[in-house]
Formats: structure tokens, sequence, C-alpha cells
């Protein structure tokens, strides 16, 4: 292995690329905390927040095809770390990035739900990779400024939603240099086909509200293959659910009861109930009962069902009262 | 009143199970052009380079 002089006198001594690290950090906050940085964060904070687009200046120019000048923003942010990134190698982005050998993404801003990110294509790269077999659709609202550099893509749309899988539409369309498009992704998503060069794009993307779920489809047919919670607070719930369930925390089952009354993920509610039960049998099985009896909620029927087992393995449960005082 | 305890392992899942957030099927051939990439990386990022 290769180790460059200037690498291997860090290993006794990394001040120089600490000291590079905070000037690039200093440089990126002085953007941040000021300016259009500020005015940005502040827009995408309420973008994320259901905020129409057209109601919020800046971001409406970056993602307006007539508008040439709001771009700059995005090109000062790039150059100003390109230029010290330059002048200090040592030193690393600031800005969240990804790459591999067909795109790279870099994540301009991130407010809550909601994040800007420039996204850069390669074609010759994509076009030796395998077509996917399934895509996902989650439940996201995104906006696509086409920034540089021209393709093909497919856009599948779900025309009909059964309940193991989706009918889909494919319809075949051309990105150029300006195009805006704008997306629900729980209704359509965007597969690049063939792309010239290189191809550039601004993406704005924030969760729906009453988020749902993402569900991915298999492309040949529209089964749905695989079901994903469509935020990561579901998810995140759901373990720490698991996690007192675990720990036997029956202090924790009027909390667990109250989540699974909720509206919201149903797998997180369902989840919630089922610790719940198993934690402290009175609190769980009354707000089985509870759930049960709702004519509007989609886990009435399963909790029906469960609530039925339950009372014929135990009759003793007939005995719970679902609304105590 | 006595009642039972429950065997978590007793109760049953939903038909559908839902997975993790951003968990996907096929994620290597998916997420060259699809909008998963966005929302993952946000989430994972703080994880791989904090």
């Amino acid at each position: 292995m290769i180790v460059r002089p200037e690498l291997e006198a860090l290993r006794g001594d990394d001040t120089p690329q600490r000291q590079a690290q905070a000037a690039l950090h200093a440089i990126y906050q002085g953007w941040r905390k000021a300016g259009p940085g500020q005015v940005l964060d502040a827009e995408l904070a309420r973008f994320g927040h259901g905020v129409l687009l057209e109601d919020l200046p800046l971001l409406s120019g970056m993602f307006d095809p007539a508008d040439d000048t709001t771009l700059s923003v995005v090109a000062d942010l790039i150059s100003l770390i390109l230029k010290q990134l330059e002048a200090e190698p040592l030193s690393q982005s600031p800005l969240r990035f990804s790459t591999n050998e067909s795109h790279a993404s870099v994540v301009l801003a991130r407010q809550g739900d909601a994040a800007l990110v420039v996204q850069a294509f390669d074609g010759a790269s994509l076009a030796g990779r395998p077509k996917p077999a399934s895509l996902a659709f989650p439940p996201t609202e995104t906006f696509e400024r086409v920034i540089a550099g021209s393709a093909q893509a497919t856009v599948i749309k779900v025309m009909d939603q059964r309940r193991d899988g989706a009918e889909l539409g494919f319809c075949e369309t051309a990105l150029q240099t300006g195009q805006v498009t704008r997306r629900l992704g729980n209704q359509a998503a965007q597969l690049l086909g063939n792309v010239q060069g290189v191809l550039l794009v601004l993406r704005l993307q924030r969760r729906l509200p009453d988020v749902g779920v993402t569900r991915e489809y298999r492309l040949s047919d529209g089964a749905l293959i695989h079901q994903a919670a469509g935020s990561s607070r579901d998810s995140r719930l759901e373990l720490a659910a698991a996690l007192l369930g675990k720990m036997g925390r029956d202090d924790a089952a009027p909390l667990l009861a109250a989540m699974a009354e909720e509206r919201g993920s149903q797998s997180l509610r369902w989840q919630a109930l089922r610790e719940c039960l198993g934690l402290d049998t009175a609190t769980g099985f009354a707000a089985l009962c509870r759930v049960a009896c709702r004519a509007d909620d989609p886990l009435a029927v399963p909790a029906g069902a469960l609530r039925a087992q339950l009372l014929e393995t135990y009759p003793q449960l007939a005995g719970v009262n679902p609304c105590p005082a | 009143m006595n009642l039972p305890k429950i065997d978590l392992s007793a109760l049953p899942d939903l038909d559908t199970l839902t997975g993790m957030f951003g968990s996907l099927a096929g994620p290597l051939q998916a997420i060259e052009s699809d909008d998963t990439i966005v929302i993952v990386m946000v989430m994972i990022y703080d994880i791989i380079h904090g």
C-alpha cells in the first residue's frame, strides 16, 4: 500500500487536518447562518411543514424554469466549499454526500422531513447496470430541476392499488436542461434510462403528511414484494415498543395502549397493541376491544379476530371492562 | 380478577408485514434511480460519517 508522506505524518500529528476541517467548518457555518443559507434553511423548514412551494420565494425560484438567477445560491455554496477543499485537500465536505460508480449525491440542506439535494448521474455507468426488477414508492413529494444534461426516463405510475400489488402504467419521457417536474412518490416513480453524458439534477423532497408506508412493486407484474415504514419516526417508536416489552416494563402499558389507539401507522399500532397485551393483560385487552369496536379503523377487523381468539383461549377475559372508569 | 399472562409469540402479526424505514427487497438494483436514496441517505449519514 502506498501511503503518501503527508498522510504518514498525520499518523503522528493530526493537527493540520483538524485545523483544515475547522477552517472549512467556519466558512461553511458563515454561509449557513447568514444571508442565503439562513433563508434556505428557514424556507426548507417551512416546506417540510407543508407550506406550498410557491409561497417560498427562494425555493420556488430554484424550481421555476423561467428563473435562472436563484440557482446561483446553490452554485455559490458549492464553489465556496470546492475552493476551500482545493486549498486544504485534507478537509472533508461538511455537506452530506454519497458516491458510487454511477451517481453522486450531495445534501445541500436538510430540515426535518425536507431535503434539498443535488445529484449527478453518469450515463456510461448507468448503462452498464442491470434494469431494476422492482421499484419503491415512498410517501414523498419531489420537485426536480434538470440543471444540465439530458436523459430518457420511464415514469412508472400506480394506476390502481390492490391489496397484494398495483396496476402499473409506464410512460416514456425525455428530460432536458431546465425542465422541472413534480411527482408524488407513492403514485409515481421515475427510472432513468439512457443518460447522455452526465445528468445533473436538483431535487427538493419532503415526506407527505399522514405518511403511510413505502410500497415496493415488482415491475413485471406489479406484485407487492415489500412494504416498509414511511417514516423513521414510526420505526423508532416500533423499536421502542419492542424494547419496553422485552424489558418487562409493565408501567409502560398505558402508553402502549394509547399508541395503539392513535391514528397512524397500522404496523406501529399493532406492535404497540401486542406488546401491551404481553405486558399487562387487562390494559392490553381493553385497548384491543376499543380498537375492534371502531367502525372506521383499518385495524378493527384484525383486532376483532384477535379478541375472539383470546376470548376462546382465556374465557376469563370476558370480565375485562374496555372502558374502565 | 385473575388474568392470564399472554405470551407475545401467541399473538399474530398483521397479514402484510411492514419492514423498517428505508428497507427494500431489491436495494442494489432499485437504489440507483428512485427516490429512496434521498430519504434514506439523510438518515444513515450520521451513522456512517458522524
